[in-house]
């Protein structure tokens, strides 16, 4: 499947589509972007390798926070805090590798759970990045004097997953990824065939984090607002229910669980109130958790898996 | 100096012996299916929002109590058949996903139900608060404290002295040779399930009166309940109750002595620390499940 061409389209689409809908839409686009862009790291670390991840959404926050630190502390551009917001992600991951990958299943995901919650108790208690506060008026993207719109930020999305799945679809074809899907069917195996699961799965868990960081300094300065309560063990969790409803094991799965559980919670967040008017506040995640656990037992792989894509 | 301290300590052994019982409700799970139930914390929360609701439409306490219950165990029982059953066979990764929507789906049906705000409930007794060495501890402790000692000695009884108790043990043993014994694994994985809902469940009622009840009362009470079970040592009933009052204690230390902040920080901090250092726990055995 040729990942780069249809993301090209998807990408040409989006910014057809921007100038017809409504703003609240577009805000929602650039959401739907920026949580595909997560999942797609994070499929790369569950689906391709295998492995499991309670904490991804830290990694966003890192990547929310150094970006936003250096625009309002620094006056450093955001494109420059992408960068940064992408590289201390990737550092911390590698970090904190050494402590979690060697761990499997249960262990490992208690782990990356801890490691996220205790990220974002830093987040609350370091005054410097306003503790529980966070930071308000983060400066936006611009090119030039041009200062970027919802639209602009919609499109900047999709552009990031265009290239975030053109990359990792030239991965999983190479030999890495063959290397990684071998880990996930057993690490004793695959090093036995010469594979070195170790550093495979630590490059994985790093490229993941960089994907989250990098969504994570464009949703900061989309959203110019950011505090710890955006990047808690829900959002983590959210990005699981994204990746398995998608297809755990499919880049395009990404794209998919993140479309359908936000328009989901869109949708169900009008129609339930309708139908039981009693229903109030976040009510919608019980349709999601269900609808999780159906697709496991019914749907193993996920949404995609129906589009054969799934065996690539 | 030292009575503040002890004062922490004594709120700790409270919430530690709550988040004991949740962990006792893990290590039951994880025993008889090597199951890690990350929805284990909503059966405490069912069970306080029932008896709260329920105390509130003008039910007696003990009626109110026993219905949460019964609600927990129900809920208990129903996600094992209609979720945790039909996945058998299922790979490790895939279990762990559908207890996390199991999590997501019982916390938004608390919300469904109860909404959005806290419930309260009356102390089983009054009476002013009893002071132990210049420490105040609240009456509803003691009732905490009563409920561990009954759960915790049930359990004991149940493993040690009865038939089925000593049937589960050798599930958890040698499945396999158990089963060729006429031993039947996936009964007693069902009733792990409704036992540890009863016990998160119990938990919940006898902490409503402390706390007050809201619907994601669950994710809080989960998370300390992992905290515990594994510190404790995961294949360990006596390690829950360790780890519970062991986390507890730290906790309030550290909300006290640092920040709130890091009241639920340090726990996890813990958590990482002893997966890494020490994998099966402070009273696990080694290595049963690499």
């Amino acid at each position: 499947m040729a990942y780069g061409r249809i993301a090209l389209v998807l990408l040409v689409l989006v910014a057809v589509l921007v100038w017809f809908l409504p703003s609240y839409y577009t805000g929602l686009l650039t959401q739907i972007g920026l949580y595909a862009l997560v999942t797609i790291g994070l499929n790369l670390f569950m689906g391709y390798a295998g492995q499991v991840s309670l904490g991804q959404a830290a990694f966003m926050g890192i990547g929310a926070y150094t970006s936003a630190a250096f625009a309002v502390k620094g006056h450093v551009t955001p494109w420059l805090g992408m960068v940064a917001g992408a590289a201390m992600a990737a550092l911390v991951a590698y970090v904190l590798s050494f402590v979690a990958l060697r761990l499997r299943e249960n262990l490992l995901a208690l782990a990356t759970l801890a490691l996220g919650i205790v990220i974002n108790v830093v987040f609350n208690e370091s005054e410097y990045i306003g503790a529980s506060s966070g930071f308000k008026d983060i400066p936006g993207f611009a090119i030039g004097s041009l200062a970027f719109d919802q639209r602009a930020y919609a499109v900047l999305a999709w552009a990031l997953v265009a290239i975030g799945i053109w990359f990792a679809g030239n991965l999983v074809r190479s030999s890495f990824g063959r290397a990684l899907i071998a880990i996930s069917a057993g690490e004793l195996g695959a090093e036995a065939l010469g594979v070195d699961a170790e550093r495979l799965k630590r490059q994985t868990f790093v490229l993941s984090a960089v994907y989250a960081g990098v969504a994570g300094a464009v949703y900061a300065s989309s959203f110019s607002y950011i505090d710890p309560t955006s990047f808690s063990f829900l959002l983590s969790v959210n990005f699981v229910l994204m990746s398995v409803i998608g297809g755990i094991r499919s880049l395009w799965g990404g794209v998919i669980g993140a479309l359908v559980v936000v328009a989901l919670g869109q949708i169900l967040q009008n129609v339930v109130p309708v139908v039981l008017p009693s229903a109030r506040g976040d009510f919608q995640s019980f349709f999601l958790g269900a609808i999780l656990i159906a697709m496991l037992i019914l749907l193993p792989r996920g949404i995609t898996s129906r589009f054969g894509e799934a065996r690539a | 100096m030292i009575a503040q301290l002890w004062q922490y300590v004594l709120a700790g052994v409270v919430v530690g012996a709550i988040y004991a019982l949740v962990a006792a409700g893990f290590v039951l799970i994880y025993q008889v299916t090597g199951l890690i139930n990350f929805a284990q914390g909503e059966f405490a929360m069912i069970g306080a929002m029932t008896v709260c609701a329920l105390a509130a439409s003008g039910m007696p306490a003990p009626g109110a109590a026993v219905l949460a219950v019964i609600a927990a165990a129900v809920a208990g029982a129903l996600c094992y058949v209609l979720a945790i059953r039909p996945a058998r066979g299922a790979n490790g990764v895939t279990l762990i996903f559908i207890t996390l929507g199991l999590d997501v789906a019982l916390r938004g049906l608390g919300l469904f139900i109860w909404g959005t705000n806290p419930l309260s409930l009356n102390p089983f007794t009054g009476g002013a608060a009893i002071t132990i060495f210049g420490g105040a501890l609240p009456p509803q402790a003691l009732w905490v404290l009563l409920t561990d000692a009954i759960v915790f000695g049930a359990l004991y009884v149940f493993f040690r002295h009865t038939h089925a108790g000593t049937a589960v043990r050798a599930a958890v043993a040698n499945p396999p040779i158990a089963s060729t014994f006429g031993i039947p694994l996936r009964t007693f994985a069902f009733w792990s399930f409704v036992a540890a809902a009863a016990i998160g469940g119990l938990g919940g009622v006898v902490v409503a009166p402390i706390t007050s009840a809201t619907y994601d009362m669950g994710l809080t009470f989960g998370l300390a309940g992992f905290v515990a079970a594994v510190l404790g040592g995961l294949d360990s009933l006596p390690g829950a109750l360790v780890g519970g009052f062991a986390l507890g204690i730290v906790e309030k230390l550290a909300g006290g002595l640092l920040s709130t902040g890091w009241e639920q920080g340090v726990g996890f901090l813990i958590l990482v620390l002893v997966l890494v250092l020490r994998p099966q726990g402070l009273l696990g055995r080694a290595a049963r499940r690499a």
